[in-house]
């Protein structure tokens, strides 16, 4: 059987190898995050999130948007802290961690989120400079890395010399360039037709592979999810799991599995909550 | 990756940038033509002849006690201009990060903004003995919101989803100002520093005049006491020329510096 099902919540930790075993590359921990907003009313974003990341595991969360997916992230990069509950990083509580500013690990929005007046050769070399590396240094990381994106030609344009593709595929580069061990994207291919963001998916994944990261990705779109992850977490809102798939290998070319796997998350977002049914079934009809 | 000037595009630069001059040459054209016809119906001391404003002119620039009194006011601008980036900047930068220092400091700029130049002239002649700090006070106290209040909208306007971006690869507070604020707070200052100049000349003679026994203020006030209307006028033609002299270096300046920024949109 191709397709686990699993217990909806907190599913990899109580399916893992004996616990302390091995230390996961993310643990979060029953995680809660509420906002108070200025009208005085609150937003629960994380209810009780609990789930662990593998070193070289690649994640995919698919879930209702306002589910607080993004919020997620903010606290993984240290950038917001959680009401309760704990997030670690290599055994490590992520407040020593100091998240974003360690370099270890970064984020890939949806938008290039390109600096305008910088090169693109600056704009990859972005974090490393904000980490102190040399100039010189920077450049040429920058630069082998514009190239392995093929955008060599492209080494001094500006971001609004670029095609969007183009723009996406510097943004790529900048977060590799850091060499972080941990790479969240955040719909980093919704914006992009779907030829473009087909090659970059692909080069990504290559990417990911030579460079031994984890990655956990949001995404909006299930087969970007089955084409990337070896793992779907299905969230409800407030972001909780309450659905996890293992994704066998070759899965998105099998379309049986594939097909299997479509249904089994169409089915779990529809039972886990009148909100998260609407909006992300609506998304899903798209497809 | 331009292309090779060809005769052809030479040719058409050479037409365009004639119709360009032509352009900007043809409304001031229409004023003096303007000029010249009243004094045909005016007395000399009210509408004086074209020919003798130029002269006069001429002799501001010939010689070195009118010379160098329009330079003195022109060192008391641009010092004046300088010193509102230098306070100004910091404050619009630290109201714009900070909501508390915003709350607190807006009222006073606000209020020092009310203040009419005029008053602020009687103010300083009662306050300081010192001629230079008289002109530069009023000067700055008049230029110093007008760069708060546009560095601020800089800071303000600044895309969230980049400050997001810049603190997920970790810049501290030093860095974020540095990499990502900077460079947007310097478009401000250029669009505060156009502003400035062309309040800081509107004002500066009122300044000269009450307070100063120096500058073109001072030269003004001869030219009024011996009812000398030509050498008012070319004092007055000086003085914009100074001002359009001052715009043409900030936005050529701008132009390489916000190089990527681009042309204006929406326009042919
Ligand atoms: N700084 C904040 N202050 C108050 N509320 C916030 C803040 N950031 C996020 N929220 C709220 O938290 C909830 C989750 O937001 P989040 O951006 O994480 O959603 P998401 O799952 O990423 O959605 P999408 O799929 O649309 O990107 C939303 O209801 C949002 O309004
Ligand atoms: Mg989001």
């Amino acid at each position: 059987m191709a397709v686990n099902k699993l217990a909806p919540v907190n599913a990899s930790v109580k399916a893992g190898a004996p616990a302390a075993a091995v230390v996961p590359k993310i643990r979060i921990d029953r995680a809660r995050k509420t906002f108070v907003q200025k009208n005085g009313g609150a937003v629960e974003a994380i209810r009780e999130l609990t789930f662990d990341v593998a070193a070289n595991d690649y994640v995919a969360i698919v879930g209702p948007t306002g589910a607080g997916k993004s919020v997620l992230f903010d606290c993984l990069l240290g950038l917001k802290t959680l009401d309760s509950g704990r997030i670690e990083i290599d055994g490590q509580p992520i407040a020593n961690y100091i998240g974003a500013r360690s370099g270890r690990i970064t984020r890939i929005f949806q938008e290039d989120r390109l600096l305008p007046w910088l090169s693109a050769t600056d704009n990859v070399a972005l974090g490393l400079q904000i980490r102190g590396v040399p100039e010189k240094e920077r450049r040429d990381i920058a630069r082998r890395w514009l190239a392995d994106v093929g955008l060599h030609e492209f080494v001094d344009a500006l971001p609004s010399e670029l095609s969007g593709g183009m723009r996406q595929r510097t943004n790529i580069a900048r977060a590799f360039a850091t060499a972080p061990e941990i790479i969240l994207l955040d719909e980093a291919f919704s914006a992009l037709d779907e030829i473009t963001a087909m090659k970059l998916r692909s080069d990504f994944l290559t990417l990911a592979h030579h460079q031994k990261m984890t990655f956990v990705m949001v995404t909006h779109s299930i087969d970007e999810a089955i084409f990337l992850g070896n793992r779907i977490l299905v969230f409800g809102a407030p972001a909780r799991v309450v659905h996890e798939i293992a994704v066998p290998p070759g899965a998105a070319e099998d379309r049986v599995v594939a097909d299997r796997i479509r249904d089994e998350i169409r089915t779990w977002i529809s039972a886990s909550g009148r909100d998260a049914s609407r909006t992300v079934n609506s998304e899903l009809e798209n497809e | 990756m331009a292309n090779p000037p060809s005769a052809s595009s030479g040719n058409a630069r050479l037409r365009q940038t004639s119709l360009w001059l032509f352009k900007s040459i043809l409304p001031f054209a229409a004023l003096a033509a303007l000029w010249q016809f009243a004094t045909l119906f005016f007395p000399a001391f009210l509408f004086p002849d074209l020919l003798h404003i130029v002269r006069d002119v001429g002799q501001i620039f010939t010689s070195w006690d009118m010379l160098s009194a329009a330079l003195v006011t022109w060192g008391r601008l641009i010092f004046a201009v300088a010193v509102s980036l230098v306070i100004g900047i910091p404050i619009g930068l630290a109201m714009g990060l900070s909501r508390g220092i915003d709350d607190f400091v807006r009222p006073i700029v606000k209020f020092i903004m009310g203040v009419p130049a005029l008053n602020w002239v009687i103010i300083v002649v009662i306050w300081f003995g010192s001629v230079e700090l008289r002109i530069s006070f009023v000067l700055v106290m008049l230029c110093v919101p007008i760069t708060v209040f546009c560095v601020y909208d800089g800071v303000r306007a600044i895309d969230r989803k980049l400050t997001d971006m810049v603190l997920s690869f970790g810049a501290s507070r030093l860095q974020h100002v540095r990499l990502l604020l900077w460079p947007y707070v310097k478009a401000s200052a250029f669009t505060a520093t156009k502003l400035n100049v062309g309040n800081a000349i509107r004002t500066v003679i009122v300044a000269e005049l009450v307070g100063a026994p120096s500058g073109i203020g001072r030269e003004l006030d001869m030219a009024k006491n011996l009812f000398d209307m030509p050498m008012v006028l070319a004092w007055t033609l000086v003085m914009v020329t100074m001002g359009f002299i001052m715009s043409f270096g900030i936005e050529q300046a701008e132009r390489v510096v916000l190089r990527w920024r681009g042309g204006s949109h929406g326009r042919e």
